[in-house]
Parts: structure tokens; sequence; C-alpha cells
């Protein structure tokens, strides 16, 4: 059985991965030191089981595992945690284990023996974590797990059932709509259209276009948006205030 | 015999709140004078059996001169006596100084009738005038000082009550340090314990330390000097933790060590520091202690990197926390301000002369 570790710290890191090196038929998969490393490390490896810190930077072990849940076969998790997260607590149920810092090595064997008998049939409902936002949205692209941080995304195009994503390194398409990334992260975007959303933080001001129709523009690629009547004076009122 | 090393440490407990009213105190005087001079505006107010007279405010002026003299005398009276009615049972002390005001009042009132008498002014003539005198005084005074003795009781209680409750506030207030803390710490000693002996050692000395503190019985009165020993265990075992993310500048040469404070007044914001600015950040970052003489005090600045991202909502309640501390200890030489600007955060604490307790 393959097994990823993954904390921000180095020295959990190494415990973790010594109590593994002495339990047979258990090999060490690699080390990683948050979300989105983890994520990059299970599709380049395929592990078996991921031991999961919680609180990390860039992106926390919660947002990995919904991320990884999107996978075709997406690994078993098991969340370690230092302290009883309450966030923990609504996803205990439906966990296939969750482990207390320092890890008892009895406890550790017990978390690998459920994940060998867990089976992608009883992948775990990650519907019952709780919803809290994103740092970072996962597009599927090849069968790989592409992460843009949300920070770098400049504005959001609706295009029938998918989202294109445009972000500083290019554009992707997502398996979302463009009313639930809204609900999600409204205070971080406008809308300037019915198929478009917009990060306030990459709005660059409004400019009128030579048939007098006002678009919006994006400074960070200079990209110019058509702006809908209905949301123009929103939009206005917004841009003023920037 | 080694000298008088010992000693024996069960000191006299202190007297317990509550208890009698401070008889002695301005604000307990300052309420009988008042009380006195209502009853001597009573007193002048109250339409006589027979007419009288003599103008209203120069008799104002001898019924207060004469009530007042009596309040005085019985809270003089009354405040010597209130370290011996001070370890009875509070209504044997009370009921004491009930009868104690009543007879001081009539004693009193007999001496006026005496000089009266011996001055011939004609006030107090006869024998039975005297003895209705007397006895209408000791009543004013039974019913005047239930009523005076039971307000003086309910503040007393009520006064504390409130330092009891804000006591028991400041208790909760005090140093907490993060589980997650403790639990991260312990799980870097047992991964040290095999191959750092030594290092893991050191930590458990730290946790100890901090633990100590942490839960108030060190023993010693807390000065600058071994709260910066303890930030400096503190920010050691992090540094374990953390690895090559963390780096630390202090900057504390400047530092009065002596300076009173509180015991972990400074470590939670340190801790903060850490928990929302350094360790959400992949890379890292520096975290600045600045600690230099500050006017007559000292003024503490720690600096540490915004988190990058998306910003995660702040939990303010170890701000809030130090800053009631502050303001308990300190009153308004304390103070305690965030800034943050240019991607750091900074937190600054300035504390002025002493501590008030």
């Amino acid at each position: 059985m393959k097994v990823l570790v993954v904390d921000d710290e180095p020295l959990a890191r190494e415990r973790l991965a010594g109590l593994l090196q002495g339990i047979e038929g258990v090999e060490l998969a690699g080390l990683a030191g948050n979300g989105r490393e983890a994520i990059e490390q299970v599709v380049q490896g395929m592990p078996d089981l991921v031991l999961l810190d919680i609180r990390m930077p860039l992106m926390d072990g919660l947002e990995a595992a919904r991320h990884l849940a999107t996978l075709e076969a997406p690994p078993a998790v098991v969340f370690c945690t230092a302290f009883g997260d309450h966030a923990l607590a609504a996803f205990e149920a439906e966990a296939i284990d969750y482990l207390l810092k320092p890890v008892r090595e009895e406890r550790l064997r017990a978390a690998l023996d459920k994940a060998r008998r867990w089976t992608r049939a009883d992948a775990p409902a990650l519907d019952g974590l709780p919803r809290q936002r994103r740092s970072h949205l996962c597009a599927r692209v090849r069968g790989n797990l592409l992460l843009v941080p949300v920070a770098d995304i400049h504005y959001l195009l609706a295009e029938d059932k998918y989202v294109l994503v445009h972000h500083a390194g290019g554009k992707v398409l997502i398996e979302e709509s463009l009313k639930t990334l809204e609900e999600e992260f409204g205070d971080l975007f406008v809308r300037i259209h019915r198929n478009c959303l917009v990060a306030i933080a990459h709005l660059g001001g409004l400019v009128r276009a030579g048939d007098g129709r006002l678009l919006a523009r994006v400074t960070a690629s200079g990209a110019e948006l058509e702006v809908s009547r209905r949301n123009l004076p929103a939009l206005r009122k917004l841009v003023k205030s920037l | 015999m080694q000298g008088a090393e010992y000693r024996p440490s069960a000191a006299r407990a202190p007297a317990p709140a509550g208890g009698l009213p401070p008889f002695c105190s301005a604000p307990t005087l300052f309420a009988v004078m008042v009380v006195a001079e209502m009853v001597a505006l009573v007193l002048v107010l109250a339409p006589l059996p027979v007419a009288d007279a003599e103008p209203w405010l120069e008799r104002l002026g001898v019924v207060s001169l004469y009530v007042q003299w009596l309040a005085l005398l019985n809270a003089v009276v009354l405040c010597s006596l209130r370290a011996s009615l001070q370890p009875l049972a509070t209504t044997t002390g009370l009921a004491i100084a009930w009868a104690v005001s009543v007879a001081v009042t009539a004693l009193a009132s007999l001496l006026v009738c005496r000089i009266d008498q011996a001055l011939g002014l004609g006030l107090s003539a006869t024998p039975e005038q005297t003895a209705r005198f007397v006895l209408s005084n000791a009543l004013i005074a039974a019913l005047l000082a239930v009523v005076l003795l039971r307000y003086l009781y309910v503040l007393e209680q009520w006064r504390g009550r409130v330092e009891a409750a804000s006591k028991a506030q400041v208790e909760a207030l005090q140093a907490r340090i993060r589980p997650h803390f403790l639990f991260n710490s312990m799980n870097t000693i047992a991964s040290l314990i095999r191959h750092r002996p030594q290092e893991a050692e050191r930590s458990v000395l730290d946790l100890a330390d901090l633990f100590r503190a942490a839960l108030g019985n060190d023993g010693q009165p807390a000065t600058l000097a071994s709260e910066m020993e303890l930030i400096a265990h503190y920010l050691r075992i992090e540094q374990l933790r953390l690895g090559e993310r963390l780096t630390v500048e202090l900057d504390a040469a400047d530092a009065p060590g002596e300076f009173a404070l509180p015991r972990l007044l400074l470590q939670p914001l340190v801790e903060n520091a850490i928990y929302h600015g350094i360790e959400p950040r992949a890379a890292g970052g520096t975290l600045a202690l600045r600690v230099r003489r500050h006017a007559e005090g000292i003024e503490i600045r720690v600096t540490n990197p915004l988190p990058e991202g998306t910003p995660t909502p702040r939990n303010r309640m170890a701000l809030a926390n130090v800053r009631a501390r502050i303001g308990y200890h300190f009153g308004v030489h304390g103070t305690l301000e965030v800034a943050q600007g240019a991607g750091l955060y900074t937190a600054t604490v300035r504390l002025a002369g002493k501590m008030l307790r």
C-alpha cells in the first residue's frame, strides 16, 4: 500500500514517515508540505492512502480532500490533526478515519487496516464537509488536476454547462456553474453580465466602445468585457468606490 | 540550626470581602452627612404643634449643626469600633453597630441637655423635657440607623460582588496558550525523541516553563526579563516545529528588564503573529520583536508578514484578551494598537508606570 504523508511541519512528516517504515506492507509514496503539493503528488504517484494534515498554508487539508474527491480514482484520505478541530466533528461519521497528533502507532495501524478494506465504492461523502470557501479552483485536464489559485483568476465566463476560467496562467474549463461560483466568491467577484463574473481585484474600470456600448476592462490582461444594462448601475457604483 | 530559612507559609488569610460597611471611608462619611442634612431639613420643614416665631433659616442652622455633630460622632465611634466588630458574624456586627449608634445618640443628647442646663438657656428646663428630648432623639437615631446600615450593607455586598465578578473575568482572561500549540509541541517532541534526544529534552523543559507560567503557579512576580525569557522558550519550540519557515529578529538591547508586568501578557501577541502570520505562509517569514524603553515604561512591537492569498477571518479573541488585561493592570497607561500595511501586520503595546494591581 502506497501512502503519501502531508504535513507542513518537517518534524511531523518525519515522525509519520518513520512510523510507516516500521509497518509491513506499507510503502512511503512521498511527502508533501501543503494541500497543493499533495494534489500534485497524488496525481503523479497515485498513492492508495493520503495522511492529510488539516491546518496547512496555501491549501488546507479539508480543501485538498475535496479536490481529491473529484479524481476518477481518488485515494483514501485519513486526516491528521493536533487538536479536535470542530470541522472534523461534522466529518467524523463519514471519514475513513482520522488521527490525533502525536499519532500512536496502534492507531496508525488501525487506520491503515481500515484504509485497506476501504473500496472506491464507499468513497467518503465529502459533501459532509463544511462548505468553507476554497482557495483554489480545480480543473481536470487530461486526467490531471490543474489548480488555479482564486487570487490569480481574472474573470469567469459561462459557456454552456462549463465555466471558462481566465487566470494569470491562461484559461481552463471547469465543470461548475457561474451561479454557485458567485455564491461562493461573491465578495471577490462582481457580475457584469449574465455570463460573466470579474475579479474585483483585477477590475480596471469602464470604457466606452466605438459603438457606444460600455465595456469592463481587466487590468492584468487588458481584456474588455461586455457589461449588460442590468448590471451597469451596481458596477458603476463599485468602480467609483474603488 | 541554619538561620531562619523556614517561615510558616500560612500567612493570615485576608479578611473576606463584604461584611461590615467601611464606616471610616470618605464615601460612607459623605452618605452619613447627606442623610443627616436631610433629617435636619425634615425636622425644620415639619409643621410644629406650636407656632414658632423663630426664622426657619436660623432654625435650620442650629438643627443642622446639632444633627451633623451627632452623625459625625456616630461615624467616628463606629469607625473606631469597626476593627473589633469585624471578626463577628456580619449580622451580629451590624446589630451591635446599630445599638451603639442609638446609645451614642442618647448619651450625646443627654450631654447637650446638661450643657443647656448648665448654661441656663432653658431649652430643656424640666427633667420631663430632658427625658423626652433624649428619648425622641434615640428613637430617631434607631430608625435612621436601621435604614442607613441596611443601605451601607447592601452597597458593600454589591461592591464585593462586582469586585469578585471582575476578578473572575480577569482570571478567565489569564493568558491562555492555544491547545493546538500544546499538541503540536508534543508531536514535535515525539519526533525528536529518538534521533535528537537533547533537543527533545530541551523542548520538554521549555514547554514546562511555559505551562507553569500559563497555569499561574511559578510563584514569581513577572518582569519584562522573565517574560522575554518565556517568549524565547516559546519561540525555540516553534522554531523546531516550523524549521526554516520561521525567522526571528529580536531587538531588546535597550529593554528595562526589571519592568513589572503580568505574566504572559506579551506572549499571546507573539503566538498570534506565528499562528496568523507565519504558519499560513508556505514560505514562512520573519517575526520581528522589538522591545525598548519608552517614556516611563516600555514599548513592545511585534511584526509579522500578512498571510498570502485570500484572507481568512482572523480570530480577534487573543487581541481582545490582551487588551482587556492591559486595561485591568495598567488602566489608561497601557495601550495595544494594531496596524497593517505594506504586507506587514504590527501589534504595538505601550505600558507606562506601575501596575495598578
